[in-house]
């Protein structure tokens, strides 16, 4: 009985203790990018600055989500990694701070959002991230097109994630539908883009009929946009739709000769990763240098030790010979501040058309 | 230890057949109550813990289902085919597992109880594994094993299996949950009175006859017991669809993107809404209907010994089943383990650390400290509160008794997201009250601080400690009630009359009596908090960090290998602290062990 | 008959006092306890006694505090104890099941009320082992209950009471757990000790010869309520009502009838038999009333002046044949003493039933 008592006792010590080790950390981030980088990077930061720095990892949609769920009494100072339309549509809804960082005329201007609400930290472009050996055994060729992942031959042998919960998938998804309104408006002007320069209901119709038609080849949409690499490494699948730095990773960290990196013919995407103070956050100062530090050639080397491969914003961060030639690749015209804003009511319109649908 | 876990699943009311043979005493019992400060201010905490950690938190989430947003949302939810197919989904999944579960476990008992078999106690340490098994573990570990490119599927027999969805689920669920319906069946089993197949031996039934009409019969409320727990956990379960679902889609992989992907409080709540409407339902006939109609009493000292089953083809076909599952369960746990330190199982089978160097030295060793934290500050509470709720409720017959146990039930009936979104809603502002009639310079009276979301009391931490123990409670309370109600009332009278009071007499006497009640609570609630994902995955801060919400991070982001770390850290921290609950309170005396073998 | 006016020398009393419970059923309630009056005087051993149901077990529980009466009031030396906590009441209880801590040593068990009292550790000692001594138990203070012989958990439970020094002693049919053999020998240690302490005890039995043993005075109760109060002799001898003569001893019920009254006497023909016997209670001729007869004062004999009866069953019971005989049409029970001295008759024969006047007790019909 009396250790019982004592057991008591010491639980409600810890309980009393739990606040003071609860506030110790004086800066937390909330994080997109791969869990290793979001160590590195914060503990870069921390090691540059002193300040104990923590983080928390959620995919883009979530940390969006979560943002939005904790407006009024945020738990977070910054938000780093993730594309930017989320970041388009967290600031349309308000919710970050602007600043103006100390790298800001460094970087080309496309890599600073409107009011210096945001700032671009990397790129990286959507690719099709394949297993050789599974597609040998499908007797299917490395997708080449987005029309190649409806060949039947892969039924139930592609993933991609939640559009809703991943900034990978909801890239992948606004090429689509980006490719589908220039297909519109090469037939008839007007037809593809509305006077904004916006995709029209047509073009975005004809992306949800064509991702209506994928589902049927999808095993599985994951919340985390990078997850369908590993399912594609481990041949679970034969076909993932993801970032093509991700892949590279995947290549460099045990799936070598597994896994291979393709481009979609018709055009790709390409993500901007963003970085944003968040607006009433706990801690604007740690805050704010976190910001610069992520645009320092300092901070966006770090993405080196951690083989993540995206190219760098900061023309003097160094450059993997592993990341990819945009040059070399036939890019879309991606209108960042059109998918920022259509985001939440495209991604709630998947999550109910197509996400929920049987497949056939 | 096990048979107190069995009870944990028998909801058989027999306390009340106990109080009934000692008079019942409601008015009087209750004005005893409030003579004694003490049990008065026990049960008003009771009471009050009931209502605001679990009542309010289902009401919220009811009432915000029923909003006018949510009447619309059931509209489009129930009218439209993809989401009926999504009820459908779960409610199959639901049958599915049970009857797999429950055949599992039905066959794992009768090997155990009945048969003469090679490698008894290790069955049964098998069937018990599965409560210390973190989530996620055995869903990823099926991938590896008969997944697209699968070990065994691709390995072996060459076939790309399809695992995903439905027959992946009853799998994986099956194996998980069967345990449960282990316990019952094995308990049920050693209760039945030998001397009935005896007679029915007797009369020249032979060994097929006395199974079919007189042991079947006898476990039908076992059976049904067994189904109905099995179903309300399969489809409350969140952490197998979330890996193993492919496009076969759940209620509740619906609550969890509704809250982490679209932050729709009012969509959650509807799914989960529909989600509850089955689990309540299943908990109440298994609470009324079943509890009511078992004719097994497990209290009841069987006479002889249980009739072995020698047919040597029927015994050598259950026992290699058995042998075969417990193969499986064998592999399955031998996959995290060897996954947890190659580079990539199966892929590139290179011996590494890496993952256990990035577990433990990233962020990994936060979550660990946390968790341990928490489940420890949990465990006691859990413990003790179950016991004393048993205590009131089986000693103290008072008006409301069958409420308070429904309540505390509730804790566990319920889907645990339910209840996180319940915590999300209610428990996301302070709850103050401003007091009427004083003018607006007084400020409000803080009664509940924020106790979920950013900038939380104690980091969030104790919300999450609170669900953690709301949990637990209940698998205390009912091996504390099964226990109490064989320990004569007389006892605690005795130190009574002797000038102790309540308090005393039960921590003197009452405690020390259910001890084995009082471990298999505190063993059930530590390893429940540290492997619960469903009920604390909308709470977790990023002040709080969670080794399954962990898991869970590396699993979704498809980095077995630090999930398996992860898994084999939890394993070891549960069983530590098992061993550390039986040297401390386990320690059990002859009387003690006499009394167990009542139990 | 229960005496209600105030005694300054009452130890206990009960006034009125009545327990309901809520019936099995849901609707309504059960009387269990039905307007109790009780005294118990100091050092007084009483003994509550009659059929199971029938509100002894729930008087006691009463008197302990276990439960708390519907109506009325108990008094402990004057002092109203009705909502005392049990705990708080100057008394012990001896459980039908001994309720032993199974967790506890002899000692312990023995020790645990003198702990709650705060007394020194040596204090303690010295009071356990004086009643370990005293109760037979010498050396057993190590053993846990469940090494101990059924007769000797019975002491534990008996010297757990006995320890604290009690106002009151309370006693739950202690013995009924033991074979018959023990249970005599228990039953005379606790008449010895009672004696020799003189702790007033309130006893609990259905036993009917425990309660004759042991009591000063019994209380035969009956659907809740007390049907006779009284010394075992008045009890057994002079029964008030049927029941309470049914329930003690072997008795036989005869038709009587009035003839007349004479003086504080009345002639009553009881099986074909004028009788004078004392009225107890008011008669008017030619009244019919019931005639007790215990089986122990008839007697059979052959004797061809004598009512004449059957033998219509004789069984040996070692230090007394039991008869069963046809009277016309109705049976008695006649038990001979000591059958060695007499003849035993045979099942069938006919013979004489004889009884002296004395053997006649009436009751109302």
């Amino acid at each position: 009985m009396r250790k019982i008592v004592s057991f008591l006792v010491f639980a409600i010590l810890l309980l009393t203790l739990l606040p003071a080790y609860a506030q110790e950390s004086s800066l937390t981030v909330l994080c997109t990018p791969q869990e290793d980088w979001c160590v590195a990077m914060t503990q870069a930061f921390q090691e540059a600055t002193g300040i104990e720095t923590s983080y928390v990892r959620l995919s883009s949609g979530e940390a969006l989500a979560r943002i939005q769920a904790t407006a009024d009494n945020p738990e977070f100072s910054v938000w780093w990694g993730g594309p930017a339309d989320a970041y388009i549509a967290a600031a349309i809804d308000g919710l970050f701070e602007p600043y103006v960082s100390t790298y800001a005329e460094v970087l080309d201007p496309r890599y600073v959002g409107a009011d210096n609400m945001w700032y671009g930290v990397y790129v990286g472009a959507t690719g099709f991230c394949s297993n050789v050996q599974v597609l040998e055994e499908l007797g299917v060729d490395v997708p080449t097109s987005w029309q190649d992942l409806l060949n039947p031959d892969l039924k139930g042998n592609v993933a991609m994630a939640h559009p809703a919960t991943s900034g990978t998938a909801f890239t992948a998804f606004w090429t689509v539908i980006t490719l589908e309104a220039d297909k519109l408006e090469e037939a008839e002007a007007g037809t593809g883009y509305n006077e904004d320069g916006a995709p029209t209901e047509a073009a975005i119709d004809n992306a949800f009929a064509y991702f209506a038609e994928l589902n049927n080849n999808i095993l599985q949409y994951t919340r985390s946009g990078l997850a369908s690499g590993p399912m594609a490494g481990r041949g679970e699948i034969a076909v993932s739709v993801i970032f093509s730095h991700d892949c590279v990773k995947l290549q460099v960290e045990g799936f070598e000769g597994v896994l291979v990196t393709s481009f979609p013919e018709e055009g790709t995407g390409y993500e901007n990763g963003g970085v944003a103070i968040i607006s009433g956050g706990p801690e604007p100062e740690a805050a704010r240098m976190f910001l610069d530090f992520t645009l320092s050639p300092e901070g966006q080397a770090t993405a080196l030790q951690v083989n993540a491969f995206q190219i760098p914003t900061n023309p003097e961060a160094p450059v993997s010979d592993l990341a990819v030639d945009l040059s070399s690749l036939k890019l879309i015209n991606y209108n960042f501040p059109a998918a920022g804003s259509m985001r939440t009511e495209l991604v709630e319109r998947f999550d109910t058309e197509i996400a929920p649908a049987p497949t056939e | 230890m096990e048979g107190s876990f069995a009870s944990l699943n028998v909801t058989s009311e027999r306390y009340e057949v106990f109080t009934l043979l000692n008079h019942t005493r409601y008015g009087a019992g209750f004005r005893r109550i409030w003579q004694d400060p003490v049990l008065a201010i026990s049960l008003l905490l009771v009471v009050l813990f009931i209502f605001v950690a679990i009542i309010l938190p289902i009401l919220a989430m009811v009432g915000a289902s029923l909003s006018e947003e949510g009447r619309a949302l059931f509209a489009h939810y129930l009218g439209e085919r993809a989401y009926q197919d999504i009820i459908t989904n779960t409610l199959v999944m639901g049958l599915t597992v049970a009857t797999a579960g429950t055949a599992i476990g039905f066959l794992f008992a009768y090997v155990q109880v009945k048969m003469k078999a090679p490698f008894k106690r290790f069955m049964h340490l098998i069937a018990l594994v599965p409560i210390i098994s973190p989530p996620f573990a055995v869903a990823t570990a099926i991938i590896l094993l008969f997944g697209r490119n699968g070990m065994i599927s691709k390995g072996i027999f060459g076939v790309r299996y399809d695992i995903y969805g439905l027959t992946g689920l009853t799998l994986a669920l099956a194996l998980s949950l069967f345990t449960i319906a282990y316990l019952n069946f094995k308990g049920m089993l050693q209760a039945l009175d030998p001397s009935l197949e005896e007679a029915a031996t007797n009369l020249g039934a032979s060994k097929w006859h006395i199974f079919r009409t007189v042991t079947v019969p006898m476990l039908l409320p076992g059976f049904a017991a067994s189904f109905l727990l099995l179903f309300v956990e399969a489809i409350a379960d969140l952490g197998n669809p979330l890996v193993l679902g492919g496009n076969y889609e759940v209620l509740a992989t619906r609550v969890y993107i509704s809250i982490i992907g679209l932050h729709d409080n009012v969509a959650a709540a509807v799914f989960s809404m529909i989600l509850l409407v089955p689990s309540l339902t299943v908990f109440i006939i298994q609470r009324y209907w079943v509890g009511r109609t078992s004719v097994v009493s497990v209290t009841g000292k069987p006479t002889g010994t249980p009739q072995q089953i020698t047919h040597p083809v029927v015994r050598w076909v259950l026992i290699s089943l058995v042998l075969g599952i417990c193969a499986l369960i064998v592999g399955i746990y031998v996959v995290i383990f060897v996954g947890s330190v190659t580079r990539v199982f199966g892929v590139n089978n290179a011996f590494t650390l890496e993952h256990f160097d990035f577990v433990i030295n990233g962020y990994g060793s936060e979550a660990m400290v946390d968790t341990t934290t928490f489940a420890i500050v949990a465990t006691p509470l859990a413990g003790v509160l179950g016991m004393l709720i048993a205590f009131l409720i089986v000693r103290k017959a008072f008006w409301g008794r069958n409420a308070v146990d429904f309540g505390t039930m509730l804790g566990i009936a319920v889907p645990g997201t339910i209840l996180g979104i319940g915590y999300l809603i209610v428990f996301n502002n302070p709850i103050t009250l401003t007091l009427p009639f004083v003018g607006d310079n007084v400020p409000a009276i803080t009664l509940i601080p924020k106790l979920t979301g950013g900038r939380a009391i104690l980091g969030g931490a104790l919300a999450i400690i609170v669900v953690y123990v709301v949990r637990s409670v209940p698998a205390a309370l009912r091996s504390g009630v099964a226990l109490l109600s064989q320990i004569d009332p007389a006892i605690e009278e005795a130190s009574i009359s002797l000038g102790a009071d309540n308090a005393v007499t039960f921590r003197k006497i009452t405690l020390p009596l259910i001890r084995p009640a009082f471990l298999a609570g505190l063993i059930y609630a530590f390893a429940r908090s540290m492997t619960t994902i469903s009920a604390i995955v909308f709470l977790t801060t990023p002040q709080t960090r969670i080794m399954t919400q962990q898991i869970l991070n590396e699993t979704e982001q498809g980095r077995y290998g630090n999930a398996f770390a992860y898994c084999v850290i939890l394993i070891g921290i549960v069983l530590v602290a098992i061993a550390i609950l039986y040297a401390t309170v386990g320690s059990t005396t002859g009387a003690e062990r006499s009394l167990e073998g009542g139990a | 008959m229960a005496a209600t006016q105030s005694n300054a020398a009452d130890s206990l009393r009960l006034e009125s006092i009545s327990k309901a419970f809520p019936a099995r059923g849901g609707e309504g309630e059960v009387r269990a306890v039905d307007t109790v009056n009780l005294n118990i005087l100091p050092g007084e051993f009483l003994t509550l006694l009659g059929p199971s149901g029938c509100g002894k077990t729930t008087t006691l529980r009463l008197i302990a505090g276990f439960e708390t009466p519907s109506s009325g009031r108990i008094l402990l030396d004057g002092k109203d104890i009705t909502n005392q906590p049990p705990n708080k009441r100057d008394m012990a209880m001896v459980f039908q099941s001994y309720a032993l801590f199974p967790h506890m040593t002899v000692f312990d068990n023995i020790a645990y009320g003198l702990h709650l009292r705060r007394l020194s550790r040596s204090e303690i000692r010295t009071k356990v082992v004086e009643t370990l001594e005293l109760m037979g138990l010498k050396g057993l203070g190590d053993r846990r209950p469940n090494e101990l012989s059924g007769g000797q958990q019975q002491r534990v439970a008996l010297a757990r009471s006995l320890v604290m020094e009690p106002r009151v002693l309370l006693f739950d049919e202690p013995l009924s757990n033991l074979d018959a053999k023990l249970r005599v020998q228990m039953r005379s240690e606790i008449h010895r000790l009672q004696r020799r302490l003189r702790i007033t005890s309130i006893y609990v039995t259905h036993d009917q010869i425990e309660a004759m043993a042991l009591s000063d005075r019994i209380v035969v109760m009956n659907k809740g309520k007390i049907e006779q109060m009284g010394t075992p002799g008045e009890i057994y001898h002079t029964p008030a009502t049927r029941f309470v003569a049914d329930f003690i001893g072997r008795a036989n019920f005869v038709d009587a009838t009035v003839i007349e009254e004479s003086g504080s006497n009345l002639v009553v023909e009881v099986l074909g038999r004028r009788f004078t016997v004392p009225a107890k209670f008011s008669y008017s001729p030619g009244m019919s009333v019931v005639a007790m007869l215990r089986s122990e004062s008839l007697t059979l004999r052959q004797d061809e002046s004598l009512l004449q009866v059957v033998i219509d069953q004789a069984m040996f019971l070692g230090s007394e044949v039991e008869y069963v005989v046809n009277v016309g049409t109705k049976q008695i029970v006649v038990v001979e003493q000591d059958p060695r001295g007499i003849s035993v008759f045979d099942e069938g024969q006919q013979v004489g039933l004889d009884f002296a006047q004395e053997a006649i007790h009436l009751l109302p019909a």
